[in-house]
């Protein structure tokens, strides 16, 4: 592994976890969208610091495109409060246009300009290493380690202390607002360090990757788990993973890096979606299915509880009365059978003892509808589940 | 260039006339679907499918290796009807919300699809030039052949929509009374999914990923403002979306190195700012107009109560009084005064004002609501 590899992966990784910090807030307050918004409509700022500045590189850019990322949210905010239309119909009205005045006014002086935006939305990380610091004629790494490398400390920073700020009034508004910290401050603050990391990142990633790198690793987590430091310390993992083990795809296809590491991102999101053991898809469409059994069975237990006849009671006969399918009958009559609710003699059924006094409960609880009752009943209904 | 010469420029050269053309049709088509678009509160939805259907467009062109815009557009719509339908999984199989699922899904097909563009540029033969244009959209290379796609699938899109007006219409407002009415809501709910994401795949090629969304949203925002009537909107927005495609394509055409895509954006942006402000129910200015004339109003009756509450401690009603009584009221100016002058509310005699018999009544009944006369 080169020294530039090495460099490579340690920026990646650096800009997933200055990503993976505000993300994490981003996706909890429901505003995963604003981070597309904002790396899109920095452009603007972007290009009018570099026809001052004329180095992409400079503090006073970042300042400007940053500056005009906290300009973005404020006009979301302010179109969404006329009522006239929804924030996200708001959010779709400003970026586009900020972009639009960005593509413009690279177009209308590309002459002299070496800024395209395929460049500014794409970003080239693999031309990183080649951009370095120099400190009194010493190379102390490339700029974009540096660049990435103080927006990530300040981050950092802001997040130990305001720790217990930001997770109050991401969850409660309110009572952040009572207890004494402006919901406002936080926001914005929140804001800006959004839009200072995607434009310290944009350079050396591009806006894309960095959309992807706030949403996709927190997305993921959240669907692991819901404690909020649990899911910091998972959107950073998956962040740091995607990034390195991105480059090396790249490095195999001889492809964008941003892309692979995006791709990456792609495949842990799908991986955590398909089988988080609480809230993946599979596990959520198994206990659908479990629910339906469940609530079968129950319907199938008050049938023959309200019928003592013996035609009533048949096992062909029960299949077109509650109109089930032949293998939903069975597993019901096989899952009722092994709770010995209920015995089967010459194809009748009936229900035993067991069977008898948890209809009745069930029946009760129907009725009532006492919340209580239900927690008692759990225990003794649903032992079949594990 | 004067705009008679450009007029006649449009219908003569064949560049201009096939981009006029082209970007008004694109203008009318997502300016119609995007008003389903708002209503449904799918605004950012353009914004998620355009960038999904990235990746569709490099697939087709590694499977087919033809550059035929018809064979991308289908590509185009396949990824981006599984975006689609994956954000719509995401949303209600899981807690995530789905600004959430719009942002991974955007994000997530995009850098895919750029993995794809640059493999596909790495590899010794492609003849991959040109696919770039759909991100950020070429109106130049619009040839007419595309044009016709357009109008027929704008034709397509208009049969369907008056066919099920009245499902569309039912499925916006209520979706759950839709339901109950026996109706297929998924069936319909899939239909204008699918025309939405078809209306964008179109304009990938004219203004480009990011820009689409603005298309769909800008005109229908800006025609929400004029009505409150669905057909009217739709109607509105066509004409707004197609509107901005000519202003815009002829402001880009009247200047060099102007591209098209962001001045029709920024045009649909000024008609969208022009309604937020101008519309005569909901816009801004009126609303303030109306704001400061009910505070007028409120003034007014302001002082009419407090010269009706001095006016009641005399016998005569009409008892002059000095206008220096007044000067401690709040609600009490000059012109509100000399409103209920004109009102033939109060007489001015001098330093002296009194109440008329009609003022006393008026402001009598001010507060039991029943005077409709000082309206």
């Amino acid at each position: 592994m080169s020294n530039a590899q090495l460099e490579i992966q340690l920026i990646a990784s650096l800009v997933a976890v200055a990503c993976a910090i505000p993300g994490t807030f981003l996706v909890l307050r429901k505003m995963a969208m604003i981070s597309d918004a904002i790396s899109h409509s920095i452009l603007p700022g972007i290009v009018v610091g570099f026809f001052i500045t004329q180095d992409l590189n400079s503090p006073l850019l970042i300042l400007l495109a940053a500056l005009t990322g906290i300009i973005t949210v404020v006009l979301v905010e302010y179109i969404q409060k006329t009522g006239l239309v929804k924030e996200d119909t708001a959010i779709g009205l400003v970026f586009p246009a900020l972009f639009s005045i960005g593509v413009i006014l690279i177009a209308k002086n590309a002459n002299d300009v070496h800024l395209d935006v395929d460049a500014v939305l794409l970003g080239e990380l693999a031309f990183a290493p080649f951009d370095r610091l120099l400190i009194a004629g010493t190379d102390v790494g490339p700029k974009s380690l540096w660049v990435v490398g103080t927006i990530l400390l300040i981050t950092l920073t802001l997040l130990i202390l305001f720790f217990k700020e930001l997770k109050v009034s991401t969850f409660d508004k309110g009572l952040a607002a009572s207890l004494g910290f402006s919901p406002a401050i936080i926001h914005y603050g929140l804001m800006s360090v959004a839009s200072v990391t995607t434009v310290g990142s944009f350079d050396a990633v591009g806006a894309i990757l960095v959309v992807a790198l706030m949403i996709a690793p927190a997305a993921a987590a959240y669907l692991l788990t819901t404690d909020l430091k649990k899911m910091l310390a998972l959107a950073i993992s998956f962040g740091i993973f995607s990034a390195i083990f991105g480059y090396w795809v790249a490095h195999w296809l001889d492809a964008s890096i941003a892309g692979s590491i995006t791709t990456v991102l792609g495949l842990v999101f799908l991986l955590v979606y398909l089988f988080a053991p609480s809230k993946g898809i599979i596990a959520v469409m198994y206990r659908e299915k479990q629910q339906r059994t469940e609530v079968s069975l129950l319907t199938f237990l008050l049938h023959l509880k309200n019928h003592d006849e013996i035609e009533e009671r048949h096992v062909n006969h029960l299949r077109e009365h509650i109109n089930w399918q032949k293998v939903r009958a069975k597993t019901v009559l096989d899952l009722a059978q092994k709770n010995n609710m209920i015995h089967i003699e010459k194809n009748i059924v009936s229900l035993t003892t067991k069977g008898d006094e948890f209809t009745s409960k069930a029946i009760d609880y129907i009725m009532t509808n006492e919340d209580a009752q239900i927690e008692d009943m759990k225990a003794d209904f649903f032992l079949f589940r594990g | 260039m004067d705009i008679t010469e450009y007029i006649k420029l449009v219908f003569t050269d064949y560049t201009l006339r096939t981009i006029t053309l082209g970007t008004a049709i694109l203008g009318a088509v997502t300016g119609m679907l995007g008003s389903f678009a708002v209503l449904r509160k799918q605004s950012l939805l353009g914004d998620a499918i355009s960038h999904a259907a990235l990746p569709g467009i490099a697939i087709a062109f590694l499977i087919t290796g033809s550059k035929d815009s018809n064979t991308l557009l289908i590509g185009a719509l396949i990824s981006g009807l599984i975006g689609t339908f994956w954000i719509r999984g995401i949303v209600t199989k899981t807690h995530l919300k789905s600004d959430t699922a719009l942002g991974l899904i955007l994000s997530l097909f995009f850098g895919f699809g750029m993995l794809l563009l640059t493999f596909i540029q790495k590899q010794p033969d492609a003849n991959q030039a040109g696919l770039d244009k759909y991100l950020f959209g070429q109106a130049a290379t619009l040839v007419e052949s595309d044009v016709w796609l357009m109008a027929i699938v704008t034709g397509l899109c208009l049969i369907v929509m008056l066919t099920f007006w009245k499902e569309f219409k039912i499925l916006l407002f209520d979706a759950d009374y839709t339901k109950t009415l026996g109706f297929n809501t998924r069936f319909i709910d899939i239909l204008i999914t699918t025309f939405i994401v078809l209306a964008i795949v179109l304009g990938l090629q004219t203004v480009g990923v990011v820009l689409m969304s603005a298309m769909l949203l800008a005109p229908a925002a800006a025609a929400r403002q004029w009505t409150n009537s669905l057909s009217t909107m739709v109607f509105l927005a066509a004409i707004f979306g197609a509107f901005s495609g000519v202003l815009g394509t002829a402001i880009s055409a009247s200047q060099d190195n102007l591209s098209t895509g962001p001045v029709i954006v920024l045009v649909a942006g000024v008609f969208v700012m022009f309604s937020f402000i101008f519309s005569p129910s909901r816009g801004l200015l009126f609303k303030q107009i109306r704001f400061i004339k009910n505070r007028r109003d409120l003034e007014l009756h302001k002082t009419l109560a407090f010269m009706h509450h001095i006016a009641e401690t005399h016998e005569d009603i009409s008892h002059p009084h000095t206008i220096k009584l007044l000067n401690n009221f709040q609600g009490y100016t000059r012109s509100t005064l000399q409103k209920l002058v004109d009102k033939d509310y109060v007489q001015l005699d001098g330093n002296m004002w009194s109440l008329t018999k009609t003022g006393f009544e008026a402001a009598a009944n001010l507060y039991t609501k029943q005077s409709t006369e000082d309206e």
